[in-house]
């Protein structure tokens, strides 16, 4: 546990004193937002809640996927990986001090995102915001997990930066299929869709048990 | 040599990437308490080498052994080797102390301020301890990563061209240094281009070519002599 922690603590003190990270992170989902105000504007707020859902998840994937790419591209400097993976633990524990970290960089964007999602569509967030931070939780929980596993994988290739969308965005269908619908419901009932939370729970138990298992061989050489 | 003295093995130690050989069956023992010089020409196989002693790479075939470990528990492996490698392993945005700490903690160290203050001490980098990594020089940031490596007093310590960007004077405290590792009871495997160094502090010497060995002074000391002769050898072939 104390390697969760260590990895945790080293990488949100980096990215307090670099900041490079989450800048880029919140700057590109607010891109991502504007483009999709001016590309597909809601006539009235009925339309505005049906499309929230859908562009709320696209602006958090393409936000995610920079700052998952950022995360081993630390890393890189000074070949700091081989020092992470000469740690005598179990590399599961490394992987989830990186997903952890991953998780609460993206959380903090995601929640910026979202002030400035329901400002330029006219949603209302505020009355679902506590479910909402739980359909969040558990679509970047899964997000973070399979994308720490093949952030690693792809650091390490010629084209990282392409590699990283080639290889999750396939598998994160079932995330988005579940956080798109479980947000869905929220802002059109006011609840909980069960069966999309049982969906992302499956996902993210099944991507975090396979990620920390492999994490072993992701660093080897 | 008895069997409990050996602190590191490799037994027909292969590695390949793809159908690139880089090592081609190497065979030797480090006893505890001495130190191999390993030495060669670039490509030669001497980081590959390492590398898998520290169980950051998988052999392709053979094994390594560090004391009884038989390369089978790999986790366990790699918290009695300490390595130095070519790059520092250092952030550059944590603090001098804050690096050392972050290793010590990864490596289970119990008290890791404590151990990182002592290290700093003795690598004479305490001045420094909260200054960003990255802004040391790099003999500074060669000191902080040879502390990095020992951080949690490995018996057996591996150092890839640790003399690289030292000027003389840090030079001799790292050669003093390895020779008190050595003298303590840890076993060192040493990569280094300098046949001075390998025969000043070698009491085994390996000259690597195209991953095989091409010159192996075992049972005896490494003369500067006999390596400069080996060397040329190896160039005129």
């Amino acid at each position: 546990m104390s390697v969760v922690l260590a990895v945790l603590w080293k990488d949100l003190v980096t990215e307090w004193r670099r900041r490079d990270r989450v800048v880029a992170m919140a700057v590109f989902a607010f891109l991502v937002v504007l483009v999709l105000h001016f590309a597909l504007p809601a006539r009235d707020a009925d339309e505005a809640r049906r499309l929230a859902p859908g562009l709320l998840w696209v602006a958090y994937v393409f936000a995610g996927l920079l700052g998952l790419d950022r995360a081993f591209a630390i890393e890189l400097e000074n070949e700091a990986l081989s020092g992470l993976a000469l740690a005598p633990a179990d590399r599961g524990w490394l992987f989830l001090g990186k997903a952890a970290a991953n998780f609460v960089i993206l959380g903090a964007v995601q929640a910026a995102t979202a002030v400035v999602f329901a400002l330029a569509f006219g949603v209302e967030l505020a009355p679902v915001a506590g479910g909402l931070a739980l359909v969040v939780a558990l679509g970047s929980f899964g997000l973070c997990a399979v994308g720490t596993l093949f952030g690693a994988i792809a650091v390490r290739t010629r084209y990282r930066e392409v590699m990283l969308p080639l290889l999750l965005l396939p598998l994160l269908v079932p995330v988005l299929l579940g956080a798109v619908s479980a947000t869905a419901g929220l802002l059109e009932t006011g609840t909980l869709r069960w069966p999309s939370i049982q969906l992302l729970l499956v996902t993210d138990a099944v991507f975090g048990i396979v990620s920390f298992l492999s994490f072993e061989y992701v660093l080897d050489e | 040599m008895s069997e409990a003295a050996v602190a590191v093995a490799a037994e027909g130690l292969e590695k390949r990437f793809g159908p690139v050989v880089a090592l081609a069956g190497l065979d030797f023992e480090v006893p505890a308490g001495s130190v191999l010089a390993v030495l060669g020409p670039n490509g030669a196989g001497k980081s590959t080498l390492l590398r898998l002693l520290a169980g950051l790479a998988r052999p392709s075939a053979g094994r390594v052994r560090i004391g009884a470990d038989e390369g089978r528990d790999r986790r366990r492996m790699r918290g009695r080797v300490g390595y130095v490698g070519h790059a520092t392993f250092l952030y550059p945005n944590l603090t001098v102390r804050e690096n050392l700490v972050f290793a010590a903690r990864l490596h289970g160290v119990a008290r890791p301020g404590a151990r990182a203050d002592a290290l700093l001490a003795e690598q004479g980098l305490a001045a420094l301890a909260d200054r960003p990594a990255g802004a040391l020089s790099r003999g500074q940031a060669q000191r902080l990563a040879i502390a990095r490596g020992l951080v949690h007093d490995p018996p057996v310590v591996l150092l890839d061209e640790p003399f690289t960007g030292l000027d003389p004077a840090s030079a001799d405290r790292l050669a003093e240094r390895v020779r008190a590792l050595a003298a303590a009871g840890r076993a060192v495997v040493l990569v280094t281009h300098d046949l001075a160094q390998a025969a000043a502090l070698g009491d085994r010497a390996l000259l690597l070519v195209r991953g095989r060995v091409a010159f192996d002074s075992r049972g005896t000391r490494p003369s500067a002599a006999a390596l400069e002769a080996a060397w040329r050898e190896v160039g005129a072939a």
